[in-house]
């Protein structure tokens, strides 16, 4: 195991050459090209802001903010687990005909993704400052670990999934009906305090619901976020990818047939 | 010395299960428990060999024999069901040429992917990077996106990082036929040039010829085992003259069908060996019936090389009393080139007078015939030069190609001096 991990972290290059081409590739050739990265979050955030304030009437003060501030970190998790659930299978090609630790190519996958909502980030702080909620630096300085956590439980599930998806190709509808409602089962686009007590457990279960809960703490509400919650997410997420890996290295061993 | 073994192979075994039709959604895999219909196919059934530090052997076979695999299961691409594959070193497989080129990425770029996805570091790219460029030969391409280059400069693009990845040991598969014939014979070169720095190479190819250049050893796979396994001459002769011996089985297989399709069962009983194209002509008065072609140990044989010592028989009958007849037979070649012909007697001499059946032999001490596939033609023709019988194309026969420094279809004796 020990040297199977060393195997992966020396081909980080790779994992860095892909997260490049993806980046890159990714709007090469629309005209708009590296601006979408910013307009599809921007787009998102007004439909759901003009949805949310001004037909459902949300009690929050800049409710855009709060949408955003929870979304962009949403957008991350979604899309990589969306996009990771068949990284391995459309890379079938590769697969069959190069050796090289199949974990790179779900790591690609969530990396590029980050990236993508670091990039988004700049939209986020510039609605932050346009309305005046404004930052609070010691606040902020919770924001790099809000994401390593996140970082964390999306890789853990998206190498499972993309494990998964190789033996099973339902698994990426299966996966895109679950995020359609895990979306509503995590904060975003209300608060905490909005939701019944007696389902709340299940809202404490579910690992994004600290990890969105801390965003929103760190750059809406301006205060440290629930530290408990987010050792939980992080216990969580050091328990899934271990697993997932388990899983992944057991499967991967017939990638290669399989595809 | 016995050299450091880097490859060990120990009693090697794969078999691939192949589904009916393949249900990976779920509600096949949930309605029909019948997914456990499968067909389990060994390709490898039981393979070992060691191959030691710096050795290039090639491996050979016929489709599907299961070389591949073997290469894959080398670099871990695929599993062994069964035994044990250790190779120690760095290894390098050049199975698939441009990987990861991305059509929008320049040159330039798609190398760093290209070369990243074989393992390699950035920092050793960026020292090999000029390398690479050179020899691809695309220095004013280089930073134009992969999409505006052709074919020809894609492969070698791809190449050009493929061949520049030093490893200890190198996987190659298939992969040489890229390029113009100039571009190919460079990468020889520089197989050559990576081979004498001691680097292992492991080579699938069809190619028996590529391998020649190359290889200090050939193992050939069928059937799942190893079937030979030493010096390249040996082993290829052995391969080729077993690959000929499948395809003359066929084309006779071939034949028979024909021709008794076709009624033309006269010329079956000639010989065992007969070909499609075969065709019989002439008045019958005598006729053949019996064709054979041995080799110096008395046996039938339809390979030979360059130099070999070849026996013609021909067995006749006769309804006539006591004819005079000459016989005559001659070698064409597969493009139709008319090469070699003689008969029994010239013009003016005495024509042998025939019993009512026997032999006639023509012994060949030399064949110099040059490599290639030849038909056989043999006639007999009465004293006016009247067509008797004539069986053209009745057979095929093969001189073995190896490595060639004659052309044309036959050879001198002959020697260079300076």
């Amino acid at each position: 195991m020990k040297e199977h991990l060393k195997e992966i972290f020396d081909y980080r290059d790779m994992v860095n050459s892909l997260v490049r081409r993806d980046l890159r590739g990714k709007y090469k050739g629309s005209v708009l090209g590296f601006l979408w990265t910013f307009i599809n979050p921007l787009c998102q955030m007004i439909v759901y802001t003009i949805v949310f304030s001004v037909i459902i009437r949300s009690e929050l003060e800049q409710f855009y903010v709060y949408m955003i501030t929870g979304m962009v970190p949403w957008l991350f998790f979604d899309m990589a687990l969306r996009q990771g659930s068949c990284c391995v299978r459309y890379q079938g090609e590769l697969v069959k005909k190069i050796y090289f630790p199949r974990e790179v190519l779900p790591l690609a996958c969530v990396t590029s993704n980050c990236i993508n909502m670091l990039f988004c980030f700049l939209i986020v702080f510039l609605v932050i400052m346009i309305s005046s909620v404004g930052v609070r630096l010691e606040a902020l300085l919770w924001l790099p670990l809000v994401m390593g956590i996140e970082y964390l439980l999306t890789l853990g599930f998206t190498l499972l999934v993309s494990a998964g998806t190789v033996y099973l190709k339902d698994l990426e509808h299966i996966v895109s009906v679950i995020l359609m409602a895990w979306i509503y089962l995590t904060p975003i686009m209300y608060p905490v305090s909005m939701i019944p007590e007696t389902i709340l457990w299940i809202f404490r279960l579910n690992p994004m619901t600290a990890v969105i809960e801390a965003y929103h703490a760190v750059l809406y509400w301006k205060i440290s976020p629930d530290s408990s919650a987010l050792f939980y997410a992080f216990l969580f997420g050091v328990v899934l990818l271990a697993v997932s890996e388990a899983v992944f290295v057991k499967l991967s061993d017939n990638f290669a047939e399989e595809l | 010395m016995e050299k450091e073994c880097v490859i060990d192979v120990e009693h090697v075994k794969k078999q691939f299960k192949v589904y009916a039709d393949k249900g990976a959604m779920l509600k096949e895999r949930v309605l029909s428990a019948s997914r456990s219909k499968y067909e389990v196919r060994e390709i490898l059934r039981d393979i070992t060999f060691q191959v030691p530090r710096g050795q290039a052997v090639g491996l050979i076979g016929k489709n599907g024999c299961g070389k591949s695999t073997m290469l894959k299961m080398m670099t871990k691409i695929l599993k062994p069901n069964a035994g044990r594959i250790l190779v120690r070193g760095r290894v390098s497989s050049l199975i698939e040429l441009g990987a990861g080129f991305h059509p929008d990425m320049s040159g330039r770029e798609n190398i760093y992917i290209n070369a990243t996805i074989f393992g390699l570091k950035r920092e050793e790219i960026d020292r090999r990077i000029p390398e690479i460029i050179r020899f691809s030969e695309l220095e004013e391409f280089i930073d134009n996106p992969v999409r505006t280059y052709s074919s020809g400069m894609y492969m070698r693009l791809a190449f050009a990082v493929a061949i520049n990845v030093n490893a200890d040991i190198l996987l190659i598969d298939e992969i040489l036929a890229v390029g113009d014939a100039g571009f190919q014979k460079k990468c020889f070169q520089r197989l050559r040039e990576i081979k004498e720095q001691g680097t292992t190479i492991v080579i699938v190819s069809h190619s028996i010829e590529q391998m020649y250049g190359i290889c200090d050893r050939l193992i050939w796979i069928e059937g799942g085992r190893i079937r030979d396994d030493g010096l390249p001459k040996p082993v290829a002769m052995h391969y080729l003259d077993f690959i000929e011996d499948e395809r003359l089985k066929k084309l006779n297989a071939e034949s028979h069908r024909l021709f008794q399709a076709t009624g033309r069962h006269s010329i079956l009983e000639l010989t065992e060996k007969v070909h499609p194209d075969a065709r019989r002509d002439g008045s019958q008065e005598v006729y053949f019936t019996g064709i054979s072609l041995l080799d110096n140990q008395n046996k039938s044989c339809q390979s030979f090389d360059t130099g070999d010592r070849v026996i013609l028989k021909l067995a006749y009958k006769t309804n006539l009393i006591h004819p005079q007849v000459n016989f005559n037979m001659d070698f064409v070649k597969e493009n139709w080139q008319y090469c070699y012909g003689c008969c029994f007697a010239k013009a003016g001499d005495e024509l042998p007078v025939l019993d009512e059946s026997g032999e006639v032999a023509l012994v060949i001490d030399a064949l110099m015939l040059l490599p290639g596939k030849y038909y056989l033609d043999v006639g007999i023709n009465g004293p006016a030069g009247e067509l008797y019988d004539s069986v053209r194309n009745i057979m095929q026969i093969t001189v073995r190609e190896y490595v060639h420094d004659e052309f044309g279809p036959c050879t001198f004796t002959h020697y260079w001096q300076r």
